[in-house]
């Protein structure tokens, strides 16, 4: 595919009512980009891509080449998205795998992209550890030395083996080794939080806001007391933590804001996610051309935090598709809050300026490892990072041991049936890890129709 | 506007606060907007050639005068009243360098009369209390037919918040900085004929946000006492600039004219 450097652009797509493979294109559209397609049986459709059409062309140039996976896991027959698997046109390795442990869950969420549930589910699975540790297996096959994973669902804290299936991805030497999770174990089992301090767990919890019309919305339940209680369990026994919110256009828009300063606050928390809402699975009622992507969540969110944050404090991460990742790390010390890349020109590291030469390659290792989807604040890893930045660009000493806690500020904009774009799609490296071994595109997996056949193949019992 | 420290004063507090450790880590060691790229941009619109004779006033540590030697091939000397930082530069230049250093007043330049193709100063001449008295110094040492060229802070005084045209304000650019017709008329004033005038308020704007976030770690870093509130209001001052830079009554321009 030609470089994605200006609109319109060519890319393919599927339609979102019928699944067929489709010719799309990028399109400008008032200021903004849109995705265009037309369905022989569906007529024209449209949903917003990014937000803004300067910015989508400024991040263009984060658009790095991909890294080689140590595999090719199938061949190519039908032509991107149908042949996942990461098969020979795939153009990057997975800094990210995601492991779905079960489709069940202590909660019935308006919102799941996962479909998860607590009732009975016809093509609901509980995968055994055995097979969790093949899964694995076949990511470090793939990966050589993986960054990061976590451990999904459904939701993994209630199933029986959750805690054995974390120490075997740990056992396999995987630095970051996360758990998304709603929360409801931690704060009801007293010994869940400690038990994941002893192997070393990243805590990775849905928070979505604190207005009761959020949580129902979302959670179809008030969920606050319960999400309270469970950062104050992981700060006492020392686990770290993401707060991941989904983010609904006028549901909870206006919460952005709040969600950073109770993180900032909170000390078990170190970095927040935000992720537009997927319209994939289950979801509320929504307009393809006027839902969130990353530009609306990070304005939103400097709109509400202008003493802290502006739209340039928001590094797009290269090694994914640059629409899909931006984040920040932020200094704070109780009082005031100050955006690193206001103290690193980061692009000036990363290669983005042209014409300038990189002042220093092992700050520019950091700097690469910290703008990465496989990173999270307050990980060692992390930690040791922004160390090694904040002495590379001569922060005062004092000042590293405040740097070091950087905490994390990410919008991350998955893809759902309305916004697949294959251009994006081929540099994922986000992967959902299947029963047989595959890593799976994760927009495609939710997107693309490979989470309902890999459903209905494990209830049919073809993989074991 | 004259300014609020006597003369003296003033040109020493300058030159002594752009030589201090600290404040070459609050500007990250760029002393001037746009760093490099737009020091050889002003060298561009001033016609600068190999061998010509290049001075640049108020050289701080001398690291524009190396790079106009390094990459044009030209031969400069470098004029500061901070003798520090004028022991520095001649230690940056080392032997060999096509650069030598003197320790000068800009007011009256230690320089014989048209023996230099181009002047510089670069973010300098919004200090210097008697600027048509700089200008006419820069015409004096440049021959008939070189060239003067200013990068300078350009600034709608009208326009200007109090809290920017304060001493600490002055030190830093801002308070006695003109616009940037009133620098051309200080140049026509002392016969010279006007030749471009370039805006680049954006890398000053760059410039004030990085000093801002410095100030702000700073703050951090600094127990609590005095000198956590002068961080403290230092970093208020420059977001301050940074509004008026937003509003246009704050810029910086390249400005060159014909000797």
């Amino acid at each position: 595919m030609a470089a994605r450097g200006t609109l319109p652009t060519a890319t393919r797509s599927i339609c979102p009512l019928c699944g067929a493979a489709l010719d799309a294109e990028l399109i400008e559209r008032d200021g903004r980009v849109v995705l265009r397609r037309e369905c022989p049986d569906h007529g024209v459709l449209e949903a917003l891509a990014y937000g803004d059409s300067e910015r989508w062309r400024d991040v263009q140039r984060y658009d790095r080449p991909g890294a080689e996976p140590l595999l090719r896991q199938t061949a190519t027959h039908e032509g991107c998205p149908s042949d996942c698997g990461i098969c020979p046109e795939h153009a990057q390795h997975t800094c990210l795998g995601i492991i779905e442990v079960n489709t069940g869950c202590n909660l019935d969420c308006p919102v799941c992209f996962a479909e998860s549930g607590t009732g009975h589910q016809p093509d609901g699975y509980s995968l055994s550890l055995a097979q969790v540790e093949s899964m694995l297996d076949a990511f470090v096959a793939a990966e050589g030395e993986p960054e990061a994973v976590q451990l999904s669902g459904g939701e993994p804290s209630i199933h029986p083996q959750i805690l054995e299936m974390l120490s075997a991805a740990k056992a396999r030497g995987i630095p970051l080794v996360m758990l998304n999770t709603n929360g409801i174990r931690l704060a009801r089992d007293p010994r869940f939080a400690p038990a994941l301090a002893a192997l070393g767990i990243h805590v990775y919890l849905q928070f979505d806001g604190f207005d009761d019309a959020t949580h129902l919305a979302i959670r179809g339940r008030r969920l606050q007391e319960i999400k309270q209680a469970a950062l104050d369990r992981c700060a006492a026994a020392g686990v770290g933590v993401s707060l991941a919110a989904a983010v609904e256009r006028g549901i909870n828009e206006h919460e952005l804001g709040a969600i950073v300063r109770f993180g900032v606050e909170h000390p078990a928390v170190n970095g927040v996610f935000f992720q537009p809402v997927t319209h994939t699975g289950r979801h509320p009622a929504f307009d393809p051309l006027d839902r969130l992507t990353n530009v609306e969540v990070i304005r939103g969110l400097c709109a509400q935090l202008p003493e802290w944050f502006r739209e340039d404090d928001f590094v797009a991460v290269p090694c994914c598709s640059p629409t899909c990742r931006s984040a920040t790390y932020a200094l704070y010390d109780g009082e005031d809050l100050v955006p690193l890349p206001r103290l690193v020109d980061v692009d000036r590291y990363l290669g983005f300026v042209t014409n300038r030469a990189v002042p220093d390659l092992e700050v520019a290792a950091a700097l690469s490892g910290l703008f990465s989807a496989s990173a999270a604040g307050g990980t060692e890893r992390t930690g040791e990072r922004l160390e090694c930045v904040a002495c590379g660009v001569g922060l005062p000493a004092e000042l590293q041991g405040i740097a070091a806690r950087g905490f994390m500020v990410v919008a991350q904009d998955f893809q759902d049936e309305w916004t697949l774009d294959v251009g994006k799609l081929r540099k994922c490296c986000v992967g959902e890890i299947v029963p047989d071994g595959r890593i799976i595109p994760f927009c495609a997996y939710n997107a693309a129709g490979y989470r309902k056949q890999v459903r209905a193949d494990l209830a049919a019992g073809a993989i074991t | 506007m004259t300014g609020v420290l006597p003369n003296g004063d003033l040109k020493a507090c300058c030159a002594q606060l752009y030589e201090s450790d600290e404040v070459l880590w609050l500007l990250d060691g760029e002393l001037h907007p746009g760093g490099e790229r737009l020091t050889l941009r002003l060298a561009e619109l001033a016609g600068v050639a190999p061998g010509q004779r290049v001075v640049d006033i108020a050289c701080g540590r001398g690291s524009t005068a190396l790079l106009l030697a390094r990459e044009l091939g030209c031969e400069t000397v470098g004029v500061d009243l901070g003798a520090r930082a004028i022991a520095l530069a001649r230690h940056a230049a080392g032997a060999g360098a096509r650069a030598s250093f003197l320790v000068g007043d800009a007011e009256t330049l230690p320089l014989r009369d048209a023996g230099f193709d181009v002047a510089l100063s670069e973010c300098s001449l919004c200090t210097f209390p008697d600027k048509s008295r700089a200008i006419a110094e820069m015409a004096r040492v440049v021959r008939a037919g070189g060239t003067i060229a200013i990068a300078d802070v350009t600034a709608d005084l009208d326009a200007l918040p109090a809290a920017l045209r304060t001493a600490a304000a002055q030190v830093a650019c801002v308070a006695d900085a003109r616009s940037a017709d009133e620098y051309v008329a200080l140049l026509r004033d002392a016969g010279c004929e006007p030749l471009r005038i370039e805006p680049h308020d954006a890398e000053l704007r760059a410039m004030a946000d990085r000093v801002e976030a410095r100030l702000r770690v700073a703050r951090m870093v600094t127990p609590p006492g005095e000198q956590r509130e002068r961080a403290r209001e230092a970093a208020a001052l420059a977001r301050t600039a940074i509004e008026a830079i937003a509003r246009g009554s704050l810029g910086y321009a390249l400005i060159t004219a014909r000797v």
